[in-house]
């Protein structure tokens, strides 16, 4: 079972992308707060959910007003399943809740030919509602279509008639003349709102009986309301960052120019844009080194978010994408951290590690690890990391580590390394800093190249550490010391 | 004043705040009054600030009356008021307003009868309430209003007000007459045309550079007196947003009015009526006749016995 904490969701872009999306119904915001991924058991369901969400996306342009109308609709539902349960576990429904029955099955109605116009052109699967009309002649039995929810006169011949001695009695009040006959009337009028109000029980309590039998396919509309309602906000999703359709493998991993909207939207406020990254992985440990600040955290990151929109039946933000279902996705990530553990940010490291491995251990997982043992010594750490990459090898599961660590790409099935500043002469951007006055960090990151590119054979990490030194005109003396042992 | 003519002053506006300066001042009388002489004309549209309309006073334990309702009357109260009602009721919109009785309920009485008030308690969910109000057909709202200062913030939701006051407020005449006059006359301050800056950094600068200021919070003595004492304030505007916000002893007003300083409020209203109820819940009673006279007097608007003319 997936289950992603609220600050790894943060982390990944997962919960900015959520927050894009306008849940309308009651039932499809509850979707998106409490996000399912489907298990690679459900196979056959998440398949169903991607292609009614690339339905609608392709049709999205056509559809627009379609789409906004049942939008409409379905923000004015209230949630009313308690209330649908109350009767059918027998209990009497008051005023209020058969108020909102109706109001719902109302709306519902209205939805139905919209609903219809949708499927003409974009036909969604396993998406069907009940006809609202059989309980909607409960709630409204004069067929009056009014809003309001009203016992009419005509349900019972005694509500009839105790409803009329009612008027008679407050007619006959508005004109008495005495306070002793007003007394009179008012304790004859009370006894007579006793009987209407038992007689109105009455009533409710049939007209809870006679939805009873119905309950069960009003929840399941309530159901595909909120399912419709979160299609639509998907493939919207998919309109405004592009979505694909993934083809659903039994292991490996192939993402060609995936983003990740996040970042997408903060650097194009920027006047930047997010360079596509591209990645194929499959069973054991990949290994992804690059500069600092060149991004490989941000496309391990990119490849976690995916995965999970695709399990939770989102087109994938990429311009390709070959993607297994995982039983588990676990995450170490550099600032997760638990600092009230009490252990220092290493031991807690391994803590956590050692957890996150008996799960990935217990199905075919994605475990990713951000410059996993990054708190202890170089040396050190990087013989762990060695050690861990290998073990990840063998385990039933895709890894994904970055690291600064040398030697560690050896260790791996594949290495990728960010193309960085491999192609800039730091001569020149040292030029252009001297001249402009521009903020050093600022130029280099527009010069840095985000991709990734898959290194064959045996590869060191990057020496990008030394050219950002000499971009940034590191004091001359102590650069020359450093070229002295490099 | 005839029953034709107070229903003509008090049908002059769309919709009014019955508000009281204290408990058992007789303002359920009065929105009862109002609501049989007016409610058979015309749609009302009834809800309160907070909870009101229970049958005995929780605070002094004497016997209220209960609000009647015309068949007819929209009625806006808290879900759990309405089974402590007894009128035929048709529901109309749930508003997703929260209380601590339950959601606020709009219904529609389709039979005259008794209904307990437990209205919202924010001023922008009463507003949102009387539009709603005005969409169902409404062609007047009442609100069942606060008591004590609180109530000056009326005329935020109401352009007109019916104040209730009483010998319940206090034991002196006097000390009820004076404040009573002074409520009226924070509710009569007239409506700003134009909002002057606002004095963000201090009111007496604003004073100097503007010689007018708009105050956001509340205006107090110690704000005005100063600035009075050293003359800086002669002539010119201070506005508040409404007459809730004015903190000023009735001696302050005085000298604001001598110096021709004009006070003025954002929102406008103006008191309809005063109603007056010269016995008082805690025991002692006025002599009926020269309360009324002397508060016929003292304030500039019609001043009505609700034990007596309402009865």
């Amino acid at each position: 079972m997936i289950s992603i904490r609220f600050e790894e969701k943060q982390q990944i872009g997962l919960q900015y992308a959520l927050e894009t999306l306008h849940g309308c119904s009651p039932f499809g915001q509850e979707k998106i707060r409490r996000l399912r991924y489907y298990t690679p058991a459900e196979r056959a369901e998440l398949e169903t959910e991607l292609y009614n969400v690339q339905q609608a996306a392709d049709h999205a342009d056509q559809l627009k007003g379609v789409y906004d109308k049942i939008c409409i609709l379905l923000c004015q539902m209230k949630d009313i399943r308690n209330s649908i349960r109350r009767c059918r576990d027998g209990e009497v429904p008051d005023h209020v809740e058969l108020f909102e029955i109706k109001g719902y099955l109302q709306r519902l109605e209205s939805l139905l030919p919209l609903y219809g116009q949708m499927s003409e052109a974009a036909p969604l699967r396993e998406l069907t509602f009940h006809d609202p009309k059989p309980a909607l002649a409960i709630l409204d039995p004069d067929n009056t279509r009014s809003r309001g929810f009203y016992i009419p006169d005509s349900m019972t011949e005694k509500l009839r008639q105790v409803r009329r001695t009612k008027k008679e009695l407050e007619e006959k009040l508005h004109e008495a003349g005495t306070d002793a006959e007003k007394d009179e009337l008012r304790l004859r009028r009370t006894q007579i709102c006793a009987e209407e109000e038992s007689e109105e029980t009455k009533i409710r309590r049939d007209m809870g009986a006679r939805l009873a039998p119905l309950a069960e396919a009003m929840l399941e509309d309530a159901e595909s309301a909120g399912r419709l309602d979160f299609i639509i906000q998907k493939a919207m999703f998919a309109v405004r960052y592009g979505g694909v359709m993934p083809e659903i493998t039994d292991g490996p991993l192939e993402l060609t120019d995936m983003m990740n909207p996040e970042l997408c939207d903060l650097l194009s406020e920027q006047g930047r844009s997010f360079v596509p990254v591209s990645i194929a992985l499959d069973r054991g440990a990949t290994v992804i080194t690059g500069a600092n600040m060149g991004g490989k955290s941000v496309a391990m990151k990119t490849v976690a978010l995916n995965v999970l929109l695709m399990q939770a039946g989102f087109l994938v933000c990429a311009k390709k994408a070959r993607m297994p279902l995982f039983e588990n996705v676990l995450m170490l990530f550099e600032d997760m951290q638990s600092i009230q553990s009490g252990l220092s940010g290493f031991g807690s490291e391994i803590v956590q590690f050692q957890k996150a491995l008996n799960q990935a251990e217990q199905g075919y997982s994605l475990f990713l690890l951000d410059e996993f043992a990054r708190g202890t010594n170089p040396d050190e750490g990087a013989v762990i990391v060695q050690a861990v990459t290998k073990y990840l090898n063998g385990i039933n599961a895709i890894s994904l580590l970055t690291t600064h660590y040398d030697k560690v790409a050896d260790c791996g099935r594949a290495h990728y390394q960010i193309i960085g500043l491999r192609d800039i002469d730091p001569e020149a951007i040292r030029r252009e800093l001297a001249v402009s006055g521009e903020d050093g960090i600022r130029v280099i990151a527009r010069h840095m190249n985000y991709g990734l590119y898959r290194v064959e054979g045996k590869s060191d990490c990057p020496r990008d550490a030394l050219n950002i030194c000499r971009m940034l005109s590191l004091k001359p003396e102590i650069l020359h010391l450093i070229e002295e042992n490099y | 004043m005839t029953t034709a003519e107070l229903v003509r002053q008090l049908q002059q506006v769309q919709s009014m705040s019955i508000v009281g300066m204290c408990k058992n001042a007789g303002k359920t009388t009065m929105l009862n009054w109002l609501l049989a002489h007016t409610g058979r004309q015309q749609v009302l549209g009834l809800t309160s600030i907070g909870r009101d309309g229970e049958s005995t006073d929780v605070v002094t334990g004497t016997e209220k009356p209960s609000i009647f309702v015309p068949a007819g009357t929209l009625i806006a109260t808290a879900k759990d008021m309405l089974r402590l009602g007894d009128v035929t009721q048709e529901i109309l919109v749930t508003t997703g307003i929260p209380t601590p009785l339950g959601e606020v309920i709009i219904m529609r009485a389709r039979s005259d009868g008794y209904v307990q008030l437990a209205g919202p308690s924010i001023t922008a969910q009463l507003k949102e309430v009387s539009r709603t109000f005005f969409e169902l057909g409404a062609t007047q709202s009442i609100i069942d209003g606060a008591l004590g200062r609180k109530s000056l913030g009326a005329r935020n939701v109401a352009d007109g007000i019916v104040l209730c006051t009483g010998a319940s407020y206090n034991m002196s005449m006097d000390k009820v007459i004076e404040d009573t006059v002074n409520f009226c006359r924070l509710m009569d301050l007239p409506k700003a045309e134009t909002l002057p800056p606002e004095a963000t950094e201090g009111l007496e600068k604003c004073l100097k550079e503007y010689g007018e200021a708009y105050i956001p919070g509340a205006l107090t003595d110690s704000m005005v007196v100063p600035l009075l004492r050293s003359g800086l304030l002669r002539g010119g505007r201070l506005v508040v947003a409404d007459p809730s916000k004015v903190l000023l002893k009735p001696d302050t007003l005085d000298k604001l009015a001598v110096r021709e300083v004009a006070l003025q409020t954002k929102d406008a209203a103006r008191t309809l009526c005063v109603t007056v109820n010269p016995v008082s819940a805690y025991g002692w009673k006025f002599d009926k006749d020269v309360f009324i006279d002397r508060m016929r007097q003292s304030v500039k608007v019609p001043v009505i016995n609700v034990k007596e003319e309402l009865a």
